[in-house]
């Protein structure tokens, strides 16, 4: 899994530099990680499962085995958390 | 691990029942509790109180539980409105009726039980240690209440989605309004 934050201090992690495997050219800069990226492994789970199915908190539901508001809730934790993020 | 799991469930079974489905459970327990108290003299005066009685009628218990039932549900989701707008009624009214499942157990217990007269029990308080149903349904009483409010409390967390101290506030105004319109529900119309 991508490391999004510091072991030493917890800060936010920024990127440094991306490489093409073909060519081998390096971008170097000081790059924000996109703020999906930041999310936990969980939630970045979360997401992709919640656009496959389409939207639907029902059939996220039926698939996690989690009550309809358990996952509404679950829902609401990450967008505070992208909130938070963006701010 | 896993039971550490199940445990988490016999308070808080809302994180995989609710709406629909919690009704429907909680309807069959409500229904066995009022048909089971029926027998046993338990009446469910409140929308958390239970009392021995004598005398029950099938239409004074199971009135006695719709008011309760309702109260609960309509008035816990009216509270709910002020801490959170994104909530679902069918979510409250389902979490909090299947909260009174254990009821069923002041119900079986109260079969068993031999209510002594008021006044006999007033002039020899001691006879309750004489009358072992009696004395059982006493101590069972307190920790079916709290697991019942814990409940209770667990519905109205996962249907709200609520946190901090307004989601505590919110509890507990909601439940002691439910309880006195409940009374006086009760009151009026049986």
């Amino acid at each position: 899994m991508l490391p999004t934050s510091c072991p030493s201090c917890h800060a936010h992690l920024k990127v440094r530099s991306l490489k093409c495997e073909q060519c081998e050219t390096e971008v170097n800069g000081f790059y924000d990680l996109p703020v999906l990226a930041r999310l936990s492994d969980e939630d970045q789970q979360f997401i992709l499962s919640f656009v496959k199915n389409s939207g639907s908190l029902k059939d996220m539901a039926a698939e996690l085995k989690f009550s309809y508001p358990t996952v509404r809730n679950m829902l609401n934790e990450i967008i505070l958390t992208i909130e938070k993020y963006e701010k | 691990m896993k039971n550490k799991l199940n445990l988490r469930y016999i308070y808080n079974p809302f994180e995989k029942i609710a709406g629909w489905q919690a009704l429907l459970y909680g309807l069959v327990f409500v229904a066995l509790s009022g048909w089971i108290g029926k027998h046993a003299g338990l009446l469910f005066d409140g929308a958390i109180d239970a009392h021995l009685g004598k005398d029950v009628t099938y239409y004074q218990s199971f009135m006695e539980l719709v008011i309760d039932v309702v109260c609960a549900g309509v008035v816990m989701y009216l509270a709910g409105l002020f801490v959170t707008k994104s909530f679902r009624f069918i979510d409250m009214l389902g979490t909090m009726t299947l909260a009174r499942a254990p009821y069923i157990l002041l119900s079986l217990v109260g079969l068993f039980v031999s209510v002594p007269e008021t006044a006999e029990l007033l002039a020899n308080p001691y006879q309750i240690f004489t009358n072992p149903g009696f004395l059982v349904f006493i101590i069972l009483t307190f920790p079916v209440l709290v697991w019942i409010i814990a409940l209770m409390y667990n519905a109205w967390k996962v249907s709200t989605g609520a946190k901090g101290p307004k989601m505590i506030v919110g509890f507990i105004a909601g439940l002691f309004v439910a309880e006195v319109i409940s009374k006086i529900l009760i009151s009026i119309l049986i």
